[in-house]
């Protein structure tokens, strides 16, 4: 119902007021409560930046033109609308003056180049043993080398790292050393293998981690390495897996001797190890 | 610029009216010569003005701009408490004349109405301005009530100086458009001038535009049918360039129908088969000089799978079912349960494979209509291995194992508002509140590509019917056409005067119509971006658009719970079909457009009748003169109304042997 009870406080009574004027006659009950939140949150908002301007100003107290400036400068921040309509012809009348583009004859699928695509893989393969030479995911011309190299991989464990193109992320961790079998976090572009492209590599390595799918999780790395990699916001369901790699863990003790960096060894294959040559790119 | 020149021509009229122009105005003009260099001009008319230098940086000590001081067209010397008489003169006036010339003048009522309220507001007469609105608001029409109340937050001086308001700003700086006959302006010219009221001549000469055509005036029925535009109707002049509303020619696909045909149905002789091919290939053999060329846009080329296609298509539209009011379609309606509020828009794939919905929560779901699964692509290593020249490489290449009723898309991270699933069904774009369109693969279900332009939510995005090119309609005012490789659009509509909320292309792909919550339709040519035709009559905003199979009509539906039918060749309304009770959500057409199927809000899909209407439709008038317009609202085109339980109908689809598909959410009552 519209009207609050009469019991509410003065100024849910007049948020109802307010609403009522403007045209809102029926709304759910929790819409007073949302918009007297708004309400606080914004003159709080406002009158916080007033201050720091009567500071700026040396006042000692907050002024009528001190709060201007600051709900001037808000509205010009978050509320912003659209571009007036002479900016937008004039823009539109630019653009519309260049002829269409001719249509290239027989491209295959008709994709803006691969920067702006969400194609490329953003994650590359590496390989523990230092000595080794490094071997990176490559861009979908190669994708062929990056899955036949998974296969012939005995021993060292593969730690993919992710980075490429400002995109989350991805680890793929080796479970033992028989075969690879990489855990793969997975990340939202990976179009060029596909999801099914993907799901192959893990089940050729016979793990999972339960959460692969067309609907991805999303993790990223910050570049400074710290224990934990943190969950990006997009998608939810960070693995639980995502804690603090740098806790030792326990397995994988059929290593090959060589173990270039400690942590290595002690890998749980559900946490991810981060090491100093992550992100290396 | 448009607004700037309508300063100095205001300028211009005040000097003879009364022989003291405006400061202001003039110190705008000023300005505006100055920002752009026109040095002779500037001082040929501060030399006639006898403004001196002092006067002038006064005035720009306090800052005026150029869109302050067009703000302070609205500054007036006038007593506030004139304002009241002076409209209800001018009401008493307009019911005084002859029934004749008084639904025409009551048109003046309305605008006439707003600017007096905005001048009361900015020269800071609060009190007054409350009254006159208080007085008077109830004798405006039923549509423009919402209007009003959005303007009535305008209390203030100060709140006209920001842009926020978007009302206000159309108000402001564009001008309101009348169209009436010579008998009707010239009585209106003679009481005004007669009784000097120097307010009111000053407000129809600034704020309003009266476009005069020789001839009757109008009926009620046709003043109310085109009015209702956010700044009244159209001038003449808007609708005059010629509109290629013919459909492109159809290339040969008779070599690949045959092949198919001698396949399937055997003992028929080839020549009878071609002389029983739908009629619409045979007239498009023939030049139509109502027909844009092929080259005029670029198009793909067709591939060999596009050519499997439309031989396919021919064929099922052999089997078609000829619908016509005796024979009203099949409907078969899906209805997502569980979803309450979830759903927010639908789209069926052409060849009625595919459908997929977006919900409010940012994801898409694919659903497969027929006893195929939905399967993605194989992985590298076992696509090499596949004959590349076998007949059925298409099959090949996808992994059974994969195989699923239905696939989810993940990646927007605001609620899905439109979707378009191409016409090879290959790729599926998405528009979204977050301000992107994204392209997604059919094939291996992943996201391809992210456009971004738009900052603000996109309402609508749709694919052209030759694939490749795509428009998205969003709130910032415009619609852009973009190509699938490229990131950025290749055309910019701007012109709407509030957010774009629908587009739809031609079939003939060379024109884009747009639907707006300024209550108009407008038709955008692709190659210059120009805007071909503005109509207006819808009185509230337009949610859906649909052109005819032939190309030659567009129908429109809002949330004014009508439905237009306009001609495309003059930009006139032909049809006005009233029986919806709420907003009009989607609007379809039979494959060969016989039948028009509406269906929204209220629950319900109408079937009307589109073979009467072009039948009535009267070819021989002059559409200049806008009396002898007939406009066809007879109840019995009307053809059916089904009614479903509480389930908004979203989405509606005519196969290609005419069944009616429809979509919908199911709405629990509360």
């Amino acid at each position: 119902m519209a009207a609050p009870p009469k019991s509410s406080p003065k100024d849910a009574q007049v948020m109802s007021a307010i609403l009522k004027d403007m045209g809102v006659l029926e709304s759910e009950p929790r819409l007073i409560n949302q918009m007297l939140e708004f309400t606080y949150r914004y003159v709080t908002d406002v009158l916080d930046d007033a201050k720091v301007y009567s500071y700026h100003a040396n006042r000692k107290t907050v002024d009528a033109d001190d709060i201007k400036l600051a709900v001037q400068i808000k509205t010009d921040h978050s509320f912003t609308s659209p571009p007036p309509k002479d900016l937008l012809l004039e823009v539109a009348r630019q653009k519309n003056s260049q002829p269409l583009p001719l249509v290239k004859p027989y491209s295959g699928p008709r994709l803006p180049p691969d920067r702006y695509c969400l194609t490329q893989p953003n994650y590359k393969l590496r390989s523990v043993k230092k000595p080794r030479s490094v071997q990176y995911g490559m861009p979908m011309s190669q994708k062929i080398g990056l899955v036949s190299q998974v296969k012939p991989m005995i021993g060292p464990n593969l730690t993919v790292v992710s980075k490429s193109l400002s995109q989350p992320t991805v680890t793929i961790l080796n479970k033992t050393p028989s075969t690879p079998k990489p855990t793969v976090r997975v990340n939202p572009g990976l179009g060029a293998l596909g999801a099914s492209g993907l799901s192959r590599i893990i089940s050729s390595g016979g793990l999972s981690t339960g959460t692969l799918g067309t609907t991805s999780m999303v993790q990223t790395l910050q570049p400074a390495p710290p224990p934990t990699a943190p969950a990006l916001s997009a998608s939810a369901a960070v693995v639980a897996t995502s804690t603090s790699a740098s806790t030792s863990v326990s397995g994988i003790s059929t290593l090959p001797s060589s173990l270039p960096t400690p942590g290595v060894a002690q890998v749980n294959p559900l946490k991810r190890k981060l090491e100093d040559d992550d992100y290396d790119i | 610029m448009a607004t700037t020149s309508s300063t100095s021509e205001e300028a211009v009229k005040k000097e003879p009216a009364s022989c003291q122009y405006d400061k202001q105005t003039l110190v705008a003009v000023l300005q505006f010569l100055r920002k752009h260099n026109l040095k002779g001009t500037e001082s040929l008319l501060k030399a006639e003005a006898k403004v001196s230098e002092d006067d002038l940086k006064t005035e720009e000590d306090k800052k005026t701009e150029v869109s302050q001081a067009l703000a302070a067209v609205y500054k007036s010397d006038d007593d506030p408490s004139l304002f009241e008489d002076l409209y209800q003169d001018l009401k008493t006036f307009v019911d005084s004349c002859l029934d004749v010339h008084k639904v025409e003048l009551s048109t003046i009522l309305y605008p006439v109405f707003v600017h007096m309220y905005l001048e009361l507001v900015y020269n800071g007469h609060q009190w007054n301005a409350s009254q006159f609105y208080s007085r008077f608001w109830q004798d405006q029409d039923e549509h423009r009530h919402e209007d009003l109340a959005r303007l009535t937050s305008v209390r203030q001086k100060e709140h006209m100086v920001g842009s926020d308001n978007q009302l206000l700003e159309s108000f402001k700086t564009s001008k309101f458009i009348l169209r009436m006959s010579r008998d009707s302006y010239t009585h209106l010219k003679r009481h005004l001038q007669e009784k000097r009221l120097s307010p009111l001549l000053t407000i129809v000469q600034d704020h309003l535009f009266i476009d005069v055509f020789d001839g009757v005036p109008r009926t009620q029925q046709q003043i109310q049918a085109s009015g209702g535009g956010l700044t009244g109707e159209v001038d003449r002049d808007a609708n005059k360039a010629k509109v290629l509303y013919g459909l492109l020619r159809e290339p040969d696909v008779q070599i690949a129908l045959d092949d198919e045909e001698e396949g399937g149905e055997g003992d028929e002789k080839p020549k009878k088969k071609k002389s029983k091919k739908d009629p619409l290939l045979m007239k498009k053999s023939k030049n139509d000089p109502n027909a844009p060329a092929p080259t005029r846009i670029p198009l793909p080329e067709l591939k060999d799978q596009d050519h499997r296609d439309r031989a396919l298509g021919f064929r099922e539209a052999k089997k078609r079912v000829k619908l016509d009011h005796n024979h009203l379609p099949s409907i078969c309606f899906y209805t997502f349960v569980n979803a309450f509020h979830g759903v927010t828009c639908v789209d069926v794939s052409d060849d009625s494979s595919l459908l997929v919905a977006g919900f409010s929560d940012g994801n898409l779901r694919v659903w497969s209509l027929t006893p195929q699964k939905l399967r993605g692509m194989k992985g590298v290593d076992d696509l090499e291995i596949i004959d590349k020249e076998a007949d059925d490489v298409m099959e090949r290449i996808f992994d059974d194992r994969t195989a699923a009723d239905f696939k989810s898309l993940t990646g927007h991270k605001g609620a899905v508002y439109s979707a378009s699933i191409s016409p090879d069904r290959a790729y599926l774009l998405s528009a979204s509140e977050d301000g992107t369109v994204r392209l997604w693969s059919l094939q291996i279900w992943t996201n391809l590509v992210c456009y971004k332009g738009h900052n603000f939510p996109v309402w609508d995005v749709r694919f052209s019917p030759h694939g490749y090119y795509f428009v998205s309609a969003s709130h910032d005012r415009t619609a852009r056409v973009w190509v699938t490789d490229h990131h950025q659009p290749v055309r910019i509509f701007a012109g709407h005067l509030s957010d774009v909320d629908c587009c739809r292309f031609h079939p003939n792909s060379n024109y884009v119509a747009t639907g707006s919550s300024d209550n108009s339709v407008r038709l955008w040519d692709m190659l210059n971006g120009s805007c071909v035709r503005v109509m207006t009559g819808h009185k509230s905003a337009v949610h859906c658009l649909q052109f005819s199979p032939d190309g030659k009509f567009l129908a429109s539906g809002g949330a004014d719970s009508q439905v237009l039918i306009w001609d495309l060749a003059t930009g006139m309304m032909v049809a006005q079909l009233q029986a919806h009770t709420s907003t009009v959500y989607d609007l379809c057409f039979s494959r060969e457009g016989t039948m028009l199927a509406s269906g929204g809000l209220d629950d319900s899909i109408r079937v009307w009748d589109m073979q009467k209407i072009m039948a009535e439709q009267d070819t021989e008038v002059d559409p200049s003169i806008p009396s002898n317009i007939t406009i066809n609202d007879s109840p019995s085109l009307l053809l059916g109304s089904y009614f479903t339980k509480n389930t908004t109908v979203l989405g509606l689809h005519f196969t290609r042997r005419n069944l009616l598909l429809a979509c919908g959410p199911f709405v629990a009552p509360s």
